[in-house]
């Protein structure tokens, strides 16, 4: 991006939208870097009037300690904020005796920053980035060598941030990533460092500010893969071959079919969903998945669609036992042919053709899958999401297959555990800010304004959790209700598509009627493009489909509401949480 | 207008969005309140990016009026 076209997309920001205000906190001159940093952020969040505040010159931590009104929080630290002594514009003194108080030094104002990082608001989203200009080149070692100080400093400086994202407070930027998009020698700019303060080269700016930009307000994560079989999971055609024969190892010559299917098992293992779509012959699939040396186990593969039919029909398939849309999901296939195909079928759907032959090709393709599906944080909700997926599907087939819906649900042993202090939880909001079809009125939520909200005493948060004999669902619901005065009205309420055919919104509205103690509760409804099961749901309590905000008695619920079979346990916030 | 000018209002109007396209050939440092030193440092990379040119950052100072600047950029385009 250029600085004209980032001030052109930073001036075209809708002045009446709301705003998100961002605190940017460095201790350099950050004139490029916040005009780009506006700009990548406006086109990530294009509903919205971006703004980014500066901090104080040279008080990176003094900035930190004194954050207020921030929808987000942009951290960029360069080696002078960790000692001036580092800084190519300070004329101190220099020598051998000097280093050992400079890693010093640097080290007590790395945990300075922390302590004040730590003190920041928890609804603040915040993006980190590390020193990414050259160290001054005054140490004694020649410059191929790295001295002991230059080892100490980078030392010192990655463990402060892996402790930081271990406690998932703060998201750091990769430096791997950054040196892709930043060659090294373009970054730095000596002379305008010295004459005006300003270190980064414009493309340096651009570029750190695109990867801050993404890392403080990432893209939704695809949830799914569904991937081709043959000379994509593995090498050879497993029908001609034998599923002996097909190979994904170094010794056959596989060695990329093999990360491939490390990665997908590492989605997996982090939630994402991961499918089959293969024209084959499915017992010789499944011998081949029974293979002890398969990478990707059977466990995390579902469902899994072998036949000889248009693999259009089995993605088909798949998106309807995941529930979800063609747009959240990757497809991959070695063939341009069967991509075309799908993609003619399933328009929005991400096709990624896996170059076979190409290992080049391919690793580029395995980082993109990765940036794909990759999330930040991986929630016990996502850890459940294959098996509540599996149980959804034994469910249906169980209903479908014979027994009366009202038996089926009565013997279904299900039990919904509604939690009042979930509010904070990612979960909580990252199905708030995903769930279209039981959705009241299709809000979404900016991180710090739900904070808010689930801080105030005006207002009652509560999350549902169900689990019945075919397994847990996890976190499936939210309803947020505020109280003003004798009036209730529910503003916010999303149930996840997993847990429809359950009478989980029948019981949590019983719970706001009674958390509530009133005969009235309001619902700001608003239809949307996909909300048609809330409207539909509520048609059913109120005898016609609202059109737009509502009113609903308790005894209209009362004499309305089906028979329920849930074992209900409530968390309130003393036991919520250990 | 010639196209020097057109191009340069056109960056001027870049950087100050709130200066009027009629006020931009008389403005200065001294009548432009938002010109201060760090929008000249973005005036010239806008004025890099849009003629295509490196220009000094020692120059800076002596480029305070839409004028000077103009002046400069049509010194810059004539043959050596």
């Amino acid at each position: 991006m250029k600085i004209t076209e980032a001030l052109r997309i930073v001036q075209a920001t809708v002045a009446d939208a709301p705003p998100f205000r961002v605190t940017l906190a460095c201790g350099f001159t950050p004139l490029h870097l916040h005009t780009f940093l506006n700009a990548h952020l406006q086109l990530a969040l294009p509903a919205r009037a971006v703004h980014v505040k500066e901090g104080l010159y040279g008080d990176l931590c003094g900035t930190l300690e004194h954050i207020t009104d921030s929808d987000g929080l942009v951290v960029v630290i360069e080696w002078p904020d960790l000692d001036a002594r580092l800084d190519y514009r300070n004329s101190g003194a220099w020598g051998r005796d000097v280093m050992a108080s400079v890693v010093e030094h640097a080290s007590m104002a790395l945990g300075r920053i922390k302590t004040a990082l730590a003190r920041v608001s928890s609804g603040i989203p915040v993006a980190l980035a590390l020193p990414s200009l050259p160290l001054v080149p005054i140490f004694s070692t020649p410059g191929w060598m790295t001295s002991e100080a230059e080892l100490l400093l980078n030392g010192a400086l990655l463990q402060f941030a892996g402790e930081l994202a271990h406690d998932g407070r703060v998201r750091v930027v990769s430096r791997e990533r950054l040196a892709q998009e930043s060659p090294w020698e373009a970054r730095f700019d000596l002379k305008s460092d010295l004459k005006a303060g300003l270190p980064y080269s414009i493309q340096h700016a651009d570029a750190m500010a695109a990867l801050l930009a993404k890392t403080l307000v990432p893209a939704a994560p695809k949830k799914g893969v569904i991937s081709d079989l043959d000379d994509t999971m593995w090498k050879g055609i497993v029908g001609d071959e034998g599923p002996e024969n097909v190979k994904w190892d170094l010794h056959g010559d596989a060695q990329m079919h093999g990360l491939y299917q490390k990665l997908l098992g590492s989605l997996s293992d982090s939630g994402t969903l991961v499918a089959i779509a293969s024209k084959n012959d499915p017992a010789v699939v499944a011998k081949t998945f029974e293979r002890p040396d398969m990478i990707v186990r059977s466990e995390q593969v579902f469902p899994i669609e072998v036949s000889w039919n248009a693999k259009s029909g089995a993605v088909k398939s798949i998106l309807e036992i995941w529930n979800i849309a063609a747009d959240s999901v990757v497809f991959v296939d070695d063939s341009p042919m069967e991509l075309a195909e799908v993609g003619s079928q399933h328009p929005g759907i991400e096709c990624m053709l896996f170059p076979k032959d190409d290992p080049v090709a391919c690793l580029q393709m395995l980082r993109r899958l990765r940036d794909l599906c990759g999330k930040d944080k991986v929630s016990s909700d996502d850890l459940l999401r294959l098996a509540s997926i599996r149980q959804g599907a034994a469910f249906r087939q169980q209903a479908e297959g014979g027994s009366a819906p009202e038996s089926f649900l009565q013997q279904a042993q299900a039990s919904i555990t509604f939690d009042f202090s979930a509010a904070g939880e990612p979960r909580t909001l990252e199905l708030v800010n995903k769930t279209n079809q039981f959705n009241l009125n299709g809000r979404r939520w900016a991180e710090a304004d739900w904070h808010k909200e689930a801080d105030s005493d005006k207002s009652l948060i509560i999350t549902a959790s169900y689990e019945d004999k075919f397994g847990p669902l996890g976190t499936i619901a939210v309803a947020k209700a505020n109280f003003q005065g004798e009036r209730v009205l529910v503003d916010t309420w999303v149930m996840s598509c997993r847990a429809f055919s359950r009478r989980v919104e029948h019981q949590t509205l019983r719970l706001l009627f009674d958390c509530a103690g009133v005969d009235e509760i309001e619902f700001a409804f608003q239809p949307t493009a996909k909300n048609g099961p809330t409207r539909d749901f509520f048609a059913s309590l109120l005898g016609e489909a609202p059109g737009a905000e509502f009113s609903l008695k308790k005894s209209q619920f009362d004499e309305r509401c089906p028979a329920l079979y849930h074992e209900v346990r409530e968390l309130k916030k003393a036991e919520a949480h250990g | 207008m010639d196209d020097v000018k057109a191009k340069l209002v056109e960056c001027f109007q870049i950087v100050f969005p709130d200066l009027k396209e009629k006020d931009i050939p008389a403005a200065s440092q001294d009548t432009v309140a938002d010109w201060d030193s760090v929008a000249a440092i973005t005036l010239v990379n806008v004025i890099e990016e849009q003629f295509g040119i490196e220009m000094d950052l020692d120059q800076i100072a002596e480029l305070d009026s839409f004028e000077k600047v103009r002046a400069y950029l049509e010194q810059r385009q004539q043959p050596a």
